[in-house]
C-alpha cells in the first residue's frame, strides 16, 4: 500500500482504497486483475478520493477564507502576503473591469475631488484678495511701480511678494497620543516645549473636529494666529503640522502630504512609540522634514531664502543717481558762478577809471574784488548788482589812483573848470575839447586851468565869449533912467492934465515896470521921484505950489497903476529949470553891495 | 537615544486640583487661585524613573467632569497613563473619579492608572476614609498628593514612570 501525503487526508484516501477491495466470493476474473492491477487499482482509487476531498475542500474555501483572514487579524505577514495579489487583482480589475471600479471608488474620489478644488480656490482667492487688497496701499503702490519698471505684469509682482514666507517649525505627531515622532525647526529659533505644542495642536484638532466635524472625518487643516499660519495634513497614523510666516504657495500642502505618505511608507510595520529612536527614521524624516529643504522642494524662495539672496542693486542704484544728481547740480552750480565771475571780471575790466588787481571769489559765498579806483570814475555798485551773486557778500578793497581814461579825464575837467551850461566838453586821447559860449570871466579861468587837468595832454579851445547880462541889464537899466525923465505929462494949468497926457503916463508905467524887472539882473538898487515942473509965468511961490502939486499928481497915479518905489511910497521932488508946466518921473541907480 | 515619551491624561471632577498637581509636577509652583480649566492644556516634562532611566510625560490636564463625553474620550486616544484625581475633602469626586475610570476602560483597555487624593495638607477635613482608600488600594496604586506642599506628586508620577518602561 502506498502513502500519500500526511495527516488526515492521507488516512482518508487509505480507507478508500481499502473499501475499493473485492470481496472473497468475486470472480475469477476479478481476481485475476486485482493480481494484476491491484496496485494501481488502489492507486487509481486513493487518488480519485483525493481529488473528490481537494474538490470539497475548494467549495468550502470561500467560507473558509474570511475566517481564516479574520483569525489573523492584522498580522503583517498575511498583510505582505495579500500585498502583491491584491495589487495585481486591482490592476486586473482597472483594466478589464474598469466601470465597476469607477462606481466603486466614485463615493470616495468625489470628496477627494472637491476637496482638492476647494482647497485650489481658496488658494486663488487668497491670491487674489492678497491682489486686491494691495491694489491701493503705499506697498501695492510700490509694487505697481516695481512691476513698471520690470516691465512684468502687476499681478506677477503682487504674487513674487506674496508667496514670501518662511517655515518655522515642522512636526511629525502621532495622530492619536499626540506625541511628537520628529521635530524640525529653521535655525536660530528659540528652544520650545514641542510635546505640549503638539498636544496642544492635537487637543485643539480633537476639539474642532468634535465641535465642528459633526463626526464626518473633518479635521483641522490649517489655523492662524497674526503673522503665523499652522498647516496641519492628516494621516492615519500621523500628522504632519508646519508652522509657518508668511503666505506659503499652495504646492507646499502638496509637498507636505507627498512627504506624509512617504513617512507612512517609511514607518511600515513599525509601531509609532519606537520610531522616534529609529536612528534611520530619524536621519530620513530630518532630511525630508527639514524647513529649507522643504522650502527648497516647494521651489520657491521663502524669508530664509531671500536673506540669501544677493542684496538688491536698487538702493546702491539708487543712492549712485543721487549722488550723480547731487554732482551733476553741484557743478551745474558751480559753472554758473563761474560764468556770472567771468562776466563780473570783465565788466570791471572794461570799467572806466577801475584796474581791476584781484578777485577772489568762494562760490555763492564771498567775493572781494581789488583794484585802483579813480575818484572821478562811476560807482562800482551797479556792476555787482547786475552780477547776480545770490547771497554772497561782496567786499570792494579799491586804492585810489588818476585815471587817464578819456571818460574819467572829461569828468575830472568838467569838474575841476566847472564848467557853465553853454560850454561842452569831450576827450579824446587826452586832449580835451571845450566848445560853446562863455562869460569872459570863465574864458580866461579855463585858458589857465584847462591845461592842468591831470590826464590832458591838450586843450582845443572854442568858446566864444557870452554876453554878461548884468552889464546888459544895467545898461538898459541906464537907457531907461535917461529915457524916464523926457516922458514928461503935460499941465494944461496948474493940475489939469493936458492932451495926450494919459498916454505919456502909460509909458512911464512901462518904462518903469521894466527898470523895476532889470534891477536884479543888474545888480542895482533903483528909486523913482515923481517931478514937478513949471513955466515961467507966475510967482516963485506959486509956482513951487504948482510944481509940488503936479509931483503929487504924478505919484499919487502911478500909484494907482501899481507902481510903488521899491516897497516905499514914490518920493517927490521939484524941478524948477525945466520950465515946462509938466512932471515926469526921475529914476536913480544904485550898485548893489 | 531621546527619552521615550508617554502621554498621561489627569481625569478627575472638577475642582480637584489636576492643574495644580500638573503645576507642581511640571513646574514646581502652586497658585491657591481656582482657575478652572477650559477644554485641555499640555505640558511636558521629562524626569528620572525609580530605575534610573528617562522618560518623558506628555500631561494633558483634561478639564474638569463628572463623566466622559466624546470630546473627552477623543482626549483620552493614545494615553499611555491615566492618573485619576480626587479631592480628598470630598468623598464624592473620589466616586466621580472611579466612574471616570470605568468609562475610560473602553477606549484605554491597557492603560497604566494611579489614583491621586489631593489634598492632603487639607486632610483634617477629609471625608475620605482611609479604609475606602486601602479598598481601593486593592485594585489601583493610591497616592495621597498635596499640589500645595509637593507632597506624593513625584511618588505618583514615579509610579506610572515604573509601570510604563519595560
Amino acid at each position: 500500500m502506498t502513502t500519500s501525503g500526511n495527516g488526515a487526508d492521507a488516512n482518508a484516501a487509505d480507507a478508500a482504497a481499502d473499501a475499493a477491495l473485492p470481496p472473497p466470493e468475486q470472480d475469477e476474473f476479478d481476481r485475476l486483475r486485482n493480481l494484476l492491477f491491484g496496485d494501481e487499482l488502489r492507486a487509481a482509487e486513493a487518488a480519485r478520493a483525493r481529488l473528490t476531498e481537494i474538490e470539497r475542500q475548494q467549495r468550502a474555501l470561500p467560507d473558509r477564507l474570511p475566517h481564516a483572514l479574520e483569525a489573523a487579524g492584522a498580522a503583517p505577514r498575511v498583510a505582505h502576503a495579500l500585498a502583491g495579489p491584491v495589487a495585481h487583482a486591482l490592476g486586473a480589475a482597472v483594466r478589464e473591469n474598469r466601470q465597476v471600479v469607477v462606481d466603486t471608488l466614485f463615493p470616495v474620489i468625489g470628496p477627494l475631488i472637491r476637496k482638492s478644488i476647494a482647497e485650489a480656490l481658496r488658494n486663488l482667492v487668497a491670491d487674489l484678495n492678497g491682489a486686491i487688497e494691495s491694489s491701493f496701499t503705499l506697498r501695492g503702490l510700490k509694487w505697481r511701480l516695481e512691476a513698471w519698471r520690470g516691465g512684468v505684469p502687476y499681478a506677477q509682482v503682487v504674487l513674487k511678494h506674496r508667496l514670501a514666507y518662511r517655515i518655522d517649525h515642522v512636526f511629525l505627531i502621532a495622530r492619536d497620543s499626540g506625541l511628537v515622532l520628529r521635530h524640525e525647526s529653521a535655525p536660530d529659533l528659540p528652544a520650545l516645549d514641542a510635546d505640549a505644542i503638539a498636544g496642544m495642536l492635537t487637543a485643539i484638532g480633537d476639539f474642532v473636529g468634535d465641535s465642528v466635524g459633526q463626526g464626518g472625518g473633518s479635521a483641522l487643516d490649517s489655523a492662524q494666529v497674526g503673522e503665523y499660519l499652522v498647516w496641519v495634513v492628516q494621516g492615519p497614523r500621523a500628522n504632519l503640522a508646519c508652522f509657518m510666516r508668511g503666505v506659503p504657495p499652495g504646492g507646499l500642502r502638496s509637498l507636505l502630504e507627498q512627504r506624509l505618505e512617504e513617512i507612512h511608507a517609511q514607518l511600515g510595520d513599525l509601531r509609532l512609540e519606537q520610531a522616534p529612536n529609529d536612528a534611520a527614521l530619524a536621519t530620513a524624516w530630518h532630511e525630508t522634514l527639514q524647513p529649507m529643504a522643504l522650502v527648497r522642494a516647494a521651489g520657491i524662495d521663502d524669508g530664509v531664502a531671500a536673506a540669501q539672496r544677493p542684496p538688491s542693486r536698487w538702493p546702491l542704484l539708487l543712492l549712485l543717481l543721487l549722488a550723480l544728481a547731487g554732482l551733476v547740480a553741484f557743478f551745474a552750480q558751480r559753472e554758473r558762478w563761474d560764468d556770472r565771475i567771468d562776466a563780473l571780471r570783465a565788466r570791471l575790466q572794461a570799467q572806466p577809471g577801475f584796474v581791476l588787481t584781484g578777485l577772489d571769489a568762494e562760490p555763492w559765498r564771498k567775493v572781494t574784488v581789488r583794484g585802483l579806483l579813480d575818484p572821478d570814475a562811476d560807482s562800482l555798485h551797479g556792476i555787482l548788482e547786475r552780477a547776480e551773486l545770490g547771497d554772497a557778500k561782496v567786499d570792494v578793497v579799491g586804492t585810489g589812483y588818476l585815471s587817464t581814461d578819456d571818460a574819467v579825464v572829461a569828468r575830472r575837467a568838467r569838474r575841476l573848470l566847472a564848467l557853465p551850461a553853454g560850454v561842452d566838453s569831450s576827450v579824446h586821447d587826452g586832449v580835451l575839447e571845450l566848445k560853446g559860449k562863455a562869460p569872459d570871466a570863465w574864458i580866461a579861468l579855463a585858458r589857465e586851468r584847462a591845461g592842468w587837468v591831470a590826464g590832458v595832454r591838450r586843450v582845443e579851445m572854442a568858446v566864444l565869449p557870452d554876453a554878461d547880462p548884468v552889464a546888459t541889464a544895467q545898461a538898459e537899466l541906464a537907457t531907461l533912467a535917461h529915457r524916464l525923465p523926457t516922458l514928461q505929462v503935460p499941465f494944461a494949468n496948474d493940475a489939469l492934465l493936458a492932451a495926450g497926457g494919459g498916454s505919456v503916463v502909460d509909458d512911464i508905467v512901462d518904462a518903469a515896470k521894466r527898470a523895476q524887472a532889470l534891477a536884479a539882473a543888474a545888480h542895482a538898487r533903483i528909486a523913482f521921484t515923481s517931478v514937478g515942473s513949471n513955466d515961467e509965468v507966475g510967482t516963485d511961490e506959486a509956482n513951487q505950489r504948482v510944481r509940488a502939486m503936479r509931483a503929487r499928481w504924478l505919484a499919487d497915479t502911478l500909484a494907482a497903476r501899481g507902481l510903488d518905489g521899491g516897497g516905499q511910497p514914490i518920493a517927490l521932488g521939484e524941478d524948477a529949470a525945466n520950465n515946462r508946466r509938466a512932471a515926469y518921473l526921475r529914476l536913480d541907480i544904485e550898485a548893489a553891495k | 537615544m531621546s527619552a521615550p515619551a508617554f502621554k498621561v491624561c489627569m481625569l478627575g471632577d472638577f475642582g480637584v486640583g489636576k492643574t495644580s498637581l500638573v503645576a507642581r509636577f511640571v513646574r514646581s509652583t502652586f497658585a491657591p487661585k481656582y482657575l478652572t480649566t477650559v477644554g485641555v492644556k499640555v505640558d511636558s516634562k521629562e524626569m528620572l524613573s525609580p530605575q534610573g532611566a528617562p522618560i518623558k510625560f506628555v500631561v494633558w490636564d483634561i478639564a474638569g467632569r463628572s463623566a466622559l463625553d466624546a470630546l473627552g474620550a477623543n482626549y483620552l486616544r493614545g494615553a499611555s497613563a491615566l492618573l485619576l484625581v480626587a479631592d480628598g475633602t470630598r468623598e464624592h469626586s473620589l466616586s466621580v473619579a472611579l466612574n471616570l475610570l470605568m468609562q475610560s476602560r473602553t477606549a484605554l483597555p491597557d492603560a497604566v492608572v494611579a489614583l491621586a487624593v489631593n489634598k492632603l495638607d487639607l486632610v483634617e477635613r477629609w471625608e475620605v476614609a482611609p479604609t475606602t482608600l486601602a479598598e481601593i488600594r486593592r485594585s489601583l496604586p493610591v497616592f495621597e498628593t498635596s499640589a500645595l506642599s509637593g507632597d506624593g506628586v513625584e511618588a505618583a508620577f514615579a509610579e506610572l514612570a515604573t509601570r510604563l518602561l519595560p
